[in-house]
């Protein structure tokens, strides 16, 4: 195994393990093909044009090494490539170079520069975007934001922390616990995404339906522009009506806007008691049952509401050897409280069980409130995109559609790819609000399927059905051009608009986000 | 919704390792599970039984025998309509615990819940406890007794739709007056006195 590639592993298991979750980096699952070459974006996109950007000269380096210090300035081609590749090795740059700056001020001085010699920029957090935001599309400066990892301030008394960009999630709910508090966001990635990467993208995760989306958790934060300014909304108050909101300007657009430097963020307190329920159902209209049911027996307790179907329980029994703690099902669904009371909330669920059990809603189950089998039990949601993985490529959709649609685009996909090189369509996710996440294996990359077949189909079903293409991975590189099933031309329009007078220059994370004209 | 006539909870309990799992799967699934994991929290199911013609609709809930696995499982005791103590029948120590897991059921349980001793594993033939020491105990506290395998599949499905018939003569007597109520059932011709019980019909 060359250097590159070890290097590439050792990249991708940055994040420590979490006690509740299982992060998927740390799996050979995710480098499994790591030896099979991925195509550059520019040949598996021959219609991509690269922009009309600066080519990376030795002075430029010279400039960066007298910046930042000959070792946070990567060149060399074995240690710059990991930074190149996507996590499902679907998109990748040809980068020369990797920044890792520690400070605002370095931020703002690389990005005045990079400005002023029309050099495009890449920033990048943990990697672990689906939808190829985070690596180049050709030959962008990579910008890690992997140094700007230290905890600011945490404020027991208000519940807010204040941190850098580069903090990896789960490092900073470590932190938070010593002080009886949580972050109010959770996902598989958790041990190796950023926040910055989070509050860019606006992940959703697991806890959406309880302590809802960054646009709410997010209370302030400092980025750099595009010409090195530094705005600094950098709030920690809940209640602040003075003027445009300008923090939400970062928060959703994926490092086009400026790069988020700092984030002040509003954390729940840590619960004392927490119980999962794991159950197993015969129909996608019992999953409804359930959710309808857990919303009004649960309520203030329910904070995570999640829908597995066979296929991808299956794949992760299959793949990765976890068993699943109840008989075969074609749905299951995860429920989890969380609260202050333990009897209080074991009540509750003891009702709602008993009553969705008396409706035939559930079949079979089990409850805990033992961490290591809740461990176990979460394992079945979290590693099912690793185990999907270990059966070759994977084509991934992330999509918001009303509860009642979450799954009928499944079927209709199975019986469409028939006969294809597809094989394994399976749709898990969010149902508590709503994020269904698609995910087609197959023998091979495809693209001519992917193109011309899957994109279509799934992005018209389900603009056609009132849903949205990119649930809470992003639009990145991958989904520009079907931003339009999403937004209305004038709605784009202004998009644009706001990026021209941002980043006139359009060097902050080119052919992200918005199609090209 | 489905249709049925009686529905009931019926709750599993006593020491790790009785078989309290294997019970509820070879009844609910008709497998005896190999290798079957300590129950960690509280595992449920629905069974649904015909008893003279009407379906009944059983909850089994599951629960953990390890003590350090066992917070969670009081509050499922309350509303329950049946408990099952489980013991080995080749294990001393599981019997020994029995009247610690009657005092937990006196706590937590409702009054007149209805309650049945079951020593499984009687497949086995290093038996520890005779069948008339359990019987001795089952009377003494008002149960009704059964030995039953798992693994054999020996008594398994009786034990279930003695429990279903048994709670559902209950749910007619509701209907008399109280006194007539003060009679002896028997599962298997031993008996003991069934009070009133806490069933609520569901029709």
């Amino acid at each position: 195994m060359n250097k590159a590639i070890i290097r590439l592993k050792n990249s991708l298991n940055r994040g420590t393990q979490s006690l509740f979750r299982c992060d998927f980096h740390t799996s050979d699952a995710i480098n499994q093909h790591l030896e099979e070459k991925v195509i550059l974006t520019k040949d598996r996109y021959p219609n991509m044009k690269r922009g009309k950007f600066a080519e990376l000269q030795g002075s430029h380096i010279q400039h960066f090494i007298n910046l930042l210090g000959p070792t946070r300035v990567l060149t060399d081609p074995n240690d710059v490539e990991p930074y190149n590749i996507d996590w499902i090795k679907v998109v990748r740059g040809y980068s020369g170079i990797v920044l890792k700056p520690k400070t605002t001020q370095e931020v703002s001085e690389i990005l005045k520069f990079c400005n002023s010699e029309r050099l495009a920029v890449c920033t990048q957090g943990g990697n672990t975007g689906l939808v190829g935001g985070s690596v180049p599309v050709f030959d962008e400066v990579i910008l890690s934001m992997s140094l700007m990892n230290k905890v600011i301030d945490i404020n027991p008394l208000s519940g807010t922390l204040i941190c850098e960009a580069g903090c990896v999630l789960e490092n900073l709910d470590s932190a938070l616990e010593e002080h009886n508090l949580m972050m109010p966001l959770d996902l598989g990635a958790k041990g190796s995404c950023h926040i910055g990467g989070n509050i860019s993208t606006n992940a959703g995760g697991l806890r959406l339906i309880r302590y809802g989306s960054l646009h709410g958790s997010v209370l302030g934060v400092e980025a750099v522009l595009a010409n090195g300014d530094v705005m600094d909304v950098l709030n920690v108050l809940k209640k602040d009506n003075t003027g445009y909101h300008l923090r939400h300007l970062f928060i959703g657009s994926e490092g086009t806007l400026g790069v988020v430097t700092k984030a002040s963020i509003h954390c729940p307190p840590r619960p004392k008691a927490l119980n999962l329920a794991f159950l197993g159902t015969d129909s996608f209209k019992n999953v409804l049952n359930i959710l309808q049911l857990a919303k009004s027996c649960l309520s203030e307790i329910l904070s995570s509401c999640e829908m597995i179907d066979d296929p991808s329980i299956s794949a992760v029994i299959r793949n990765l050897g976890v068993n699943s703690p109840i008989g075969q099902f074609p749905f299951y669904v995860l429920i989890e409280t969380s609260g202050s009371h333990t009897a209080h909330d074991e009540e509750k669920l003891n009702a709602f069980l008993e009553k969705a059990m008396a409706e035939s809603y559930v079949l079979d189950g089990t409850v805990t409130n033992e961490p290591s089998r809740m461990q176990v039990l979460w394992q079945l949601r979290e590693r099912i995109a690793e185990a999907l993985l270990k059966d070759g490529p994977v084509y991934k959709y992330d999509v918001s559609l009303p509860v009642e649609h979450f799954y009928g685009i499944v079927p209709l996909l199975q019986e469409k790819l028939r006969g294809t090189s597809a094989e394994i369509v399976t749709g898990y996710g969010h149902i508590g609000d709503g994020n269904v996440h698609l995910n087609i294996t197959s023998k091979f990359y495809d693209q001519d399927l992917v193109h011309d077949v899957i994109e279509p189909f799934v992005f018209k079903w389900v603009a056609d059905h009132n849903g949205s293409i990119s649930a809470e991975h992003g639009i990145g590189f991958k989904k520009t051009e079907f931003l339009h099933y999403s937004k209305k031309p004038g709605a784009i329009a202004l998009m644009k608009q706001m990026k021209t007078l941002m980043d006139p220059n359009g060097i902050l994370n080119p052919y992200k986000v918005l199609p090209e004209d | 919704m489905e249709d049925y006539k009686f529905l009931f909870k019926v709750v599993l309990v006593g020491n790790a390792g009785v078989g309290k799992t294997c019970l509820v799967r070879r009844f609910t699934q008709g497998i005896f599970p190999p290798g079957q994991g300590a129950t960690i929290g509280v595992d449920f199911m629905i069974k649904t039984v015909e008893i003279d013609n009407e379906k009944i609709k059983l909850q089994i809930w599951d629960t953990a025998g390890q003590e350090r696995f066992r917070s969670i499982t009081q509050s499922y005791y309350r509303s329950a309509h049946a408990l099952i103590l489980v013991y080995d029948i080749s294990c001393q120590p599981t019997f020994d615990c029995l009247p610690d897991w009657l005092r937990e059921i006196e706590e937590y349980a409702s009054q007149n819940v209805l309650r049945i001793l079951v020593g499984n594993k009687v497949d086995r033939e290093d038996r520890e406890i005779p069948a008339q020491v359990g019987e001795d105990f089952a009377q003494r506290h008002s149960m009704y007794y059964l030995e039953t395998s798992a693994k054999e599949a020996h008594n398994v499905e009786n034990l279930f739709l003695q429990i279903a018939a048994e709670l559902m003569e209950q749910m007619r007597f509701k209907e008399l007056p109280r006194y007539e109520q003060e009679q002896a059932h028997s599962i298997n011709g031993r008996t003991t006195a069934i009070g009133d019980s806490c069933c609520s019909r569901l029709s």
